[in-house]
Formats: structure tokens, C-alpha cells, sequence
């Protein structure tokens, strides 16, 4: 087990401590090791894993006890279901909305962070403080007061008000990462490209934006994972069949298939494996953001 | 290295001290750039707060204001047994969630604190929990649970009980709900403390290993007293979070049995959307906005000193 702030041990011959006695115990300390990662992985993927493999189960052997951990007889019927039944209508919707939500809170929130990052203004301080108030609010504290609002100018149960309420809950932590992938950049660019005759404008499209690729990855990630995860909002907000997202249609599936979880484990599996594959193509952007929000690291 | 820090401490600045007040046609621009930020917020984020406030006040029929009640629905909100049920239910489930997220995130922390392959990919492992959809998770944490799955029957039946239902009994419903909390949010609690043990210069340890401290010794008299703002960040947004979650309940344990796991968010959810009761769900939704900006206000003081813990 490593300690904080062990460093590196200095390649030398073994001291004479090191006797066959130590060798055994440094062997046993590894497997220990290995047995808790193996165990600190297993109830983290374990939900999900017992849940693909359900999905692939024919209806007969779900409920089959003592239950197979691995499907003998691996079948995709209920996806097969799930997309005779329509789910890619709601899988579209999703993946609309995240989009757009990405693009709007991308360019709103880089407008917004190069202004605090670079510009002298009043009430810097006081927006900066209210971009980290405003990612500390709860969704679900503001849902009721929301739907009343929305559908005072009738905005609820449209995509058009889902993409714009996530770009509003989104926008803070777009640009307070941002806010601090900015400030990194060499100033001596945007001064040169200033002197060059370059507007405010063209300096953030033609000099800041193309150098600040990681930034806007990691920001754009995490208002697609919010979009296309959000549970909460869209089921709120949304009614009509047409307009639902993923997450309200997997939700309505509990009703409809009730304890029949095939179809609903297929549904579970269509939701995450995007998001898991995404993850893990990004996943150091990911950790960045998430650092970035609280702590630097 | 040194340069990004030279831009860290003026960033820093920038936060405390405003820099002086001018008109300027910079100061035009900024305005100008920063005002679709403030449209928005103000739009999908302030305005619903303030008509919720208003329509806090009212006997609400269909989103029709009906008649002018003042305080009376905090009054209706605050007597109501479901709303102080869900109190209870709240803080229970709050409590032992903090603890276990806390404590299971500081064990991952450290465990995974070195920079080995082995680590980053279990780092990545841990947070696949985090990175997925809440309510999917909960789903698949239902199906685990469920007896249909005949896991249970499977654990639990050397032990005589496979006919036991974990979220029939309110106890271990409570239970089931808190380690659907603790599987997904003990990540966010690792990455944060994960970030505070970084930031502990190495030299420390080393000085104590040859003053003679053990490994406990080092862990209390220097890792926790250094990682005190980021546990307490972790804290204050975790306990934002799980004040307010309703997703756990609504999919896990419906807020059964006997209501014993439905929480205030859960609360909120049936009066404002099953019952339409939005002047009451209004009402509610304020008194726990208002304990959300004292938390809020605990994470800005904390989030200006845990900046200064940046290496």
C-alpha cells in the first residue's frame, strides 16, 4: 500500500533486511493489494455488468434461479423490442438536445470566460463569485418554480426549453473551466494579435479558441453527459410522447414493463454505454473538470 | 511551472481585488460578452426563483393564483406529517450517506493516491458509477435488490432468509438508498480529497517518517489536518446534493415503505407534479432553497480558501 508522499525508493542493492521473510510479505502485501482492487471494481461495475448480462437473457432464464452470471444463451430480443416499439425516436431526441446544449453553452460560456479571463471591468469579482454560487445549486431546488415559469410562456414540454435549461445549468461550469484554461494560455498572443488589428472578437475566435482545444473538450463533456443523462428536469418538463428524452422514456418503461426486465435492463445498457465509451476516451478531461470545480489539483 | 503559477496568484488577486472602477470601452466589450451569461442565468435561474416565491403566496388552482394566503402555505408545508416525515427521512438518509461517501472516498483516495497504470485505471473504474445516469443506476441497483433477480435468494439463503425483501422493510430500505448514494458518490468524494492529498508537499511525511511517526500517526497529525478544506468542501457539496436528490428514491424505493424513504426532494416532486399543488410545492421548494444557500454560501468561503491550497 503506497503512502501519500512516499517517494520513488532509490534503485540500490537490497539492504540486508531485505531477507526471504520480507520477500514473502511484500508478495502477500501485492495480492492483498489485487484482492481489494478486484473487490473496489466488482461493486462498482457489478450493477452494470449483472445488468448487460440480464439484458441479453431470453426472457425465460431471467428470472431462472440459481441465476447464470454469464447468458448461456445470449439473445438481443429486447432490443430488438425496444427499437420495433421506437426508443430511437427518444435516443434522436437525446441526442439532440445535448448537442445543441453543448454548442450554445460552449459559445455563450467562452464569450462570457475570455471577458473575465482577459478584460478589466466593474463587478468582475461579484460574477465571478456568482459563477461559483450558481454551480452549487441543487436542480430539484429550483424544478417547481421553473415548470411554473415555463409554461407561463410556454416553453415546457419542448426541446427547445430542455436545450435551453441546460444550457443555463451547464453555463457555470463551462465557464469557470474556461475561466481558468484562458487565464493559462501566453497573454503575448492575444497582444500580438491585438496589435495586429485583431478586435476583441477575432482575437478569442482566430488566437484563443484553436489553443484551447482540451478546455473546450473537457467543458463540452460535461454538459453532454449532463444533457443526455438528466433524469430530473426533462421528466419534469416534458409530457408528450414525441418530445421525451432517454432518460423520461427509460423511466416510463418501469411502469409499462413493470418486472418484466429485459426490455428495461436493454434500456439501461442503450443509456450508458455511450456515456461509458465517451468516458473513457476522455476520461482525463473529465478528471480536470471535476478537480477544477472544487480544488486545482 | 513557475509561469503558470506567476498567473495563478494573479488570477487569485483578481478574485479578492476588484480592479479599479473605469469606463472604458474595454469595460463596453466585457459587458458585451459576458451579457448573454447573465441573460441566461437570469432567465432559467433567477426568474424561476422569484415567480416561485411569488406563487409561494398564493392558493394556486391549475396555475391559476386563486386567492392570497400570505404564509399560509409555509404554515400548510410545515404542519404537514409527509413534509416532516420526509424531514426525518432526509436527514437520516443524509447523515449515513456523508459518512459512508466521506469515509469510502478517503480510503480510495489514499489507496489510489500514487500515480501508478494500476491506479489511473482504477480511478477510471471508480467513477464509472459517477459518470452515469443517476437514474439508470438506480434502476440497475433496483434490479439487484429485487427478489426476481434471485441474487438475493442466492447471498442471503445460506442464512435462511431468501425470502427476504430488502426494500419491503422501511430499515433496510433506508439502507438500500444509501448504498445507492455511496456506490455513485464516494467517486466525487475520492476525486476532491484526491486533489487535496496532491497538494500535501512530500517533504512532510519524510520528516515525520525520521522524527519516528508511524503511519497512523502521519495520517492524523499531518494528512487530516491538511485535507480539512477539502473534506469540508467535499462535505458541503455532497450534503447539497444529497439533500436535494430525488432521482434515488423515485426510482430505487418509490419512497416506500411507508413513506420511510421518501425524502424532501421526493416530497417537493408529489406535491408540485403528482398533486398539483403548486402553491404548497413552491412554498416547500423556497424552505429548502434557503437551507441550500446557507450551503452554498459555506462552499463560496471554503472555495476561496481551497484555492489557495493550489500547488
Amino acid at each position: 500500500m503506497t503512502r501519500p508522499g512516499t517517494t520513488p525508493r532509490p534503485a540500490a542493492a537490497p539492504p540486508a533486511h531485505r531477507t526471504r521473510s520480507w520477500r514473502r510479505r511484500r508478495a502477500g502485501r501485492r495480492l492483498g493489494g489485487l484482492a481489494a482492487d478486484l473487490l473496489i471494481a466488482a461493486v462498482a461495475l457489478g450493477p452494470i455488468l449483472w445488468g448487460l448480462s440480464t439484458s441479453l437473457k431470453p426472457a425465460s432464464e431471467i428470472l431462472a434461479y440459481p441465476p447464470e452470471l454469464v447468458p448461456s444463451r445470449p439473445t438481443l430480443e429486447h432490443y430488438a423490442l425496444l427499437f420495433t416499439t421506437g426508443i430511437h425516436r427518444f435516443v434522436l431526441n437525446s441526442a439532440v438536445v445535448s448537442v445543441v446544449a453543448v454548442l450554445l453553452s460552449l459559445a455563450i460560456g467562452s464569450l462570457a470566460a475570455y471577458a473575465l479571463a482577459r478584460l478589466r471591468f466593474r463587478g468582475k469579482t461579484a460574477l465571478l463569485f456568482g459563477v461559483v454560487a450558481l454551480m452549487s445549486i441543487p436542480l430539484p431546488s429550483v424544478l417547481v418554480p421553473t415548470f411554473t415559469l415555463l409554461t407561463s410562456v410556454g416553453l415546457a414540454d419542448s426541446l427547445t426549453g430542455l436545450a435551453l435549461l441546460y444550457t443555463a445549468y451547464q453555463l457555470p461550469i463551462v465557464v469557470w473551466l474556461l475561466y481558468g484554461y484562458f487565464g493559462s494560455l501566453p497573454i503575448e498572443l492575444e497582444q500580438a494579435a491585438r496589435i495586429d488589428g485583431c478586435s476583441r472578437i477575432e482575437t478569442l475566435r482566430k488566437v484563443v479558441l484553436p489553443l484551447s482545444g482540451p478546455g473546450l473538450v473537457a467543458a463540452g463533456l460535461f454538459v453532454l453527459t449532463f444533457a443526455w443523462n438528466d433524469f430530473v428536469v426533462a421528466v419534469v418538463m416534458v409530457s408528450s410522447e414525441s418530445v421525451k428524452t432517454l432518460p423520461v422514456a427509460i423511466y416510463g418503461y418501469l411502469g409499462f414493463y413493470g418486472r418484466d426486465w429485459g426490455p428495461l435492463t436493454a434500456s439501461a445498457m442503450l443509456s450508458i454505454l455511450p456515456v461509458i465509451a465517451v468516458f473513457l476516451l476522455f476520461q482525463r478531461y473529465f478528471l480536470s473538470g471535476m478537480t477544477g470545480g472544487s480544488i486545482k489539483g | 511551472m513557475s509561469g503558470e503559477r506567476a498567473i495563478e496568484t494573479k488570477e487569485r488577486q483578481g478574485l479578492r481585488r476588484p480592479p479599479k472602477a473605469r469606463r472604458s470601452p474595454e469595460a463596453a466589450t466585457a459587458w458585451g460578452f459576458v451579457l448573454p451569461l447573465v441573460v441566461a442565468e437570469l432567465a432559467f435561474v433567477a426568474a424561476p426563483l422569484a415567480l416561485g416565491a411569488w406563487y409561494s403566496l398564493f392558493r394556486v388552482d391549475y396555475f391559476e393564483l386563486t386567492q392570497f394566503r400570505g404564509l399560509g402555505n409555509y404554515w400548510t408545508v410545515l404542519t404537514s406529517t409527509m413534509v416532516q416525515q420526509s424531514l426525518v427521512a432526509t436527514l437520516l438518509f443524509s447523515a449515513f450517506s456523508l459518512l459512508f461517501t466521506v469515509g469510502l472516498g478517503m480510503a480510495l483516495a489514499l489507496r489510489l493516491e500514487a500515480d501508478t497504470r494500476t491506479n489511473t485505471w482504477m480511478r477510471a473504474i471508480v467513477l464509472v458509477p459517477y459518470v452515469i445516469s443517476m437514474l439508470v443506476g438506480s434502476l440497475l441497483l433496483r434490479w439487484i435488490y429485487s427478489r426476481d433477480a434471485g441474487l438475493s435468494g442466492l447471498l442471503l439463503g445460506p442464512f435462511g432468509l431468501a425470502d427476504f425483501s430488502l426494500l419491503a422493510d422501511p430499515a433496510t430500505a433506508m439502507a438500500a438508498l444509501v448504498s445507492n448514494a455511496v456506490w455513485r458518490d464516494s467517486a466525487f468524494a475520492m476525486i476532491v480529497l484526491l486533489a487535496g492529498l496532491k497538494a500535501i508537499p512530500g517533504q512532510l511525511y519524510a520528516a515525520a517518517r525520521v522524527d519516528g511517526a508511524g503511519p497512523w500517526m502521519r495520517f492524523t497529525r499531518i494528512t487530516l489536518p491538511l485535507l480539512r478544506v477539502p473534506i469540508l468542501i467535499a462535505v458541503v457539496r455532497l450534503l447539497i446534493h444529497f439533500v436535494n436528490v430525488l432521482t434515488f428514491a423515485l426510482v430505487l424505493t418509490g419512497g416506500g415503505p411507508n413513506n420511510a424513504t421518501q425524502t424532501t426532494g421526493l416530497a417537493m416532486y408529489r406535491l408540485g407534479f403528482v398533486d398539483f399543488r403548486i402553491g404548497e410545492a413552491n412554498a416547500l421548494a423556497l424552505l429548502v432553497f434557503v437551507f441550500n444557500l446557507i450551503m452554498i454560501g459555506a462552499n463560496l468561503v471554503l472555495f476561496r480558501r481551497g484555492r489557495s491550497l493550489s500547488p
